[in-house]
């Protein structure tokens, strides 16, 4: 499977969110997007997702757009775990997880069967969410709840996985575990997986490839040997950089803001 | 840990529709024998259930309170339903047909519907069309005007409040002046009352609630997805708006039956979801039969608690059946209410 992203424009009514952005995708690699606020990494994942539609451009699956694709076909196959889901409505942590099988089963099929208990059960093991299945969506912390949120996209079992801020709220043993976890399945089960982050030194830990978007555009693209260079994203996210290397990688440590609030 | 406790989960929701049917079931047969002329219970039930023979004066006496007891249970179903539905599509716990303002739109349009065509009293089913349009503007008029007060949920109750109020002063001020063409103390209307409708007008109420209950029990996988945001019901392949807008079409129909039989009853659309949810979890597919169920036997209660205190106070009359599931909801919605505020 690969995902060719060509010539994509997004626009907020008047607002350009995405400018000519082409890329291509293939099974097995982490990507990671990265880039300050407002950069239009989540926009991008949404794209690809097929939540939001480019203006100019698309976005093609093993050479098909994916607008021709049928929304719950493409369930099947794309994933984007959105941190942003609604718990005003009291729910269970295993009832929102029942919700991520649906895609594989019959509309009206009133049984679940053995199998998709199986998985569940599998997942929440590995994510270590079990002892939370039986809580309230509205009563797990941050860090459990994105833990959730990432076991509910595994759960659906796609071909290409969009996480969007995955590290946000999780402690420093989760953040490396759960990243660490995505690559491994990543290359397990050949899956295109997309990660946004504001977190550099997390990309540079786990990255195959890596995305740098400013403004809606990209800046530079291609293995983090290439990308991370601090002169590149001195100039984007305005902070010092240094980099050093451990084990054969570049790994990213931000220092200290270029310009100082009040100075 | 998944599969026992899905397990356990199935096993409580067969435990309370079992158990529910059977409380409906006995509840029914309860406000069959309860009357100016107080039956045997047991006697009701076979002769109802099994057929058997009874008196002749007996039977007249059943066949007389059978349609309103079934109009008490049909209502308080449909109203459950409507409830569970609205809070769903809006994604907020304090939803209801009558907090929202769709009972009392869907009253304005029938009495103004009265004023132009007096002779739809008599055929009553050609007033749920006429409910049901009121129903859907009361739906749009409330979420319009909330959208205005920032769309949050308690922006939401009080532009429902607003507009209930509005509508329940305009349809007060228009059932008023047609009193004299429908004949019933127009409060019963206001309040909703169970002791008007005819053995005729009961396939009217029991053909849409089946038919609307079916329907939405078959939307469980699209309703559930819902609970969780737009976006993640389009990434489970779901359309947000269509479910979204058949979910409303539904409540409103739902209301609009009721409306056009028994007139408002407040506060059984609230309860009941929450009730349901407390029993078996927010799994549409266990929570739709449940909340039904449980609408169903509180306005059987309600009604049977109108009768008593009809009977024993003496008033003149009887009292509307919205007045006592008031007195019992309006503490319920100020438990919610409190708890929202606090988290």
């Amino acid at each position: 499977m690969k995902i060719v992203v060509e010539g994509v424009e997004v626009w907020y009514n008047s607002i350009q969110a995405l400018k000519n952005v082409s890329f291509s995708l293939g099974e097995g690699e982490v990507t990671f997007i990265i880039g300050p606020n407002g950069a239009g990494k989540s926009t991008l994942l949404k794209t690809i997702a097929s939540i939001i539609k480019p203006r100019i451009g698309a976005v093609y699956i093993d050479g098909k757009t994916i607008s021709i694709y049928n929304p719950r076909d493409l369930s099947k196959i794309i994933v984007y775990v959105d941190p942003q889901i609604s718990r005003s409505i009291p729910s269970t942590v295993l009832e929102f997880l029942i919700t991520a099988r649906y895609p594989h089963q019959p509309l009206l099929n009133f049984k679940i069967s053995r199998r998709d208990l199986e998985i569940i059960e599998k997942i929440s093991r590995q994510l270590n969410i079990e002892h939370l299945l039986d809580r309230r969506l509205d009563q797990v912390s941050s860090g459990e709840f994105q833990r959730i949120v990432i076991a509910r996209a595994l759960i659906q079992n796609p071909k290409v996985l969009l996480l969007d801020e995955p590290s946000a709220f999780l402690d420093l043993r989760y953040r490396l575990e759960v990243l660490e976890y995505v690559k491994r399945i990543t290359q397990q089960n050949k899956l295109i997986s997309v990660i946004a982050i504001h977190d550099l030194y997390l990309a540079s830990l786990y990255a195959d490839k890596a995305i740098v978007l400013e403004n809606g555009e990209i800046i530079a693209i291609g293995t983090p040997d290439k990308v991370f260079n601090c002169e590149l994203l001195e100039k984007v996210y305005k902070v010092r950089i240094a980099i050093t290397n451990l084990n054969g990688k570049k790994i990213i440590i931000p220092i200290e803001p270029l310009e100082k609030i009040g100075s | 840990m998944a599969t026992p406790l899905y397990r356990r989960k199935v096993k409580h929701f067969l435990i309370s529709l079992y158990s529910l049917s059977l409380l409906v079931i006995v509840i029914f047969v309860i406000s069959i024998s309860i009357g100016p002329a107080m039956l045997d219970p047991v006697k009701v039930f076979n002769a109802i259930f099994f057929g058997y023979p009874v008196e002749t004066n007996i039977r007249v006496i059943i066949s007389l309170r059978l349609s309103r007891a079934f109009a008490a249970l049909l209502s308080g179903a449909s109203l459950a339903l409507a409830g569970l539905l609205m809070q769903t599509i809006t994604r907020n716990p304090l939803a209801d047909p009558y907090i929202f303002g769709l009972s009392s739109t869907a009253l304005t349009a029938v009495a103004i519907g009265i004023i132009l065509a007096p002779s739809l009293m008599v055929y009553r089913q050609y007033l749920i069309v006429v409910a049901f349009l009121g129903a859907i503007t009361g739906y749009i008029l409330t979420l319009s005007l909330s959208k205005l007060g920032g769309g949050s949920s308690l922006a939401m109750v009080l532009a429902g409040i607003a507009i209930a109020s509005l509508f329940s002063g305009i349809s007060h001020i228009l059932l008023y002046i047609v009193q004299q063409i429908i004949r019933t103390p127009y409060v019963y209307f206001l309040m909703g009352s169970a002791s008007t409708v005819l053995q005729k007008d009961i396939p009217f109420l029991t053909i849409p609630t089946i038919v609307l209950t079916i329907i939405t029990i078959a939307l469980f996988k699209p309703l559930n997805s819902y609970l969780y945001g737009d976006e993640y019901a389009k990434q489970l392949g779901f359309n947000p708006i269509l479910i979204r807008d058949l979910s409303a079409f539904i409540a409103a129909f739902s209301t609009a039956t009721t409306i056009a039989f028994v007139g408002i009853i407040g506060f059984i659309g609230l309860a009941a979801p929450h009730i349901a949810r407390f029993l078996v979890g927010s799994d549409h597919r266990f929570s739709i039969p449940i909340t039904v169920l449980v609408g169903a036997l509180l306005t059987l209660v309600a009604d049977i608690v109108v009768k008593l205190i009809s009977m024993y106070a003496g008033g003149i009359g009887e009292l509307p059946l919205g007045v006592v599931t008031a007195v019992i909801g309006a503490p319920f919605l100020a438990y919610l209410i409190i708890r929202r505020v606090r988290e």
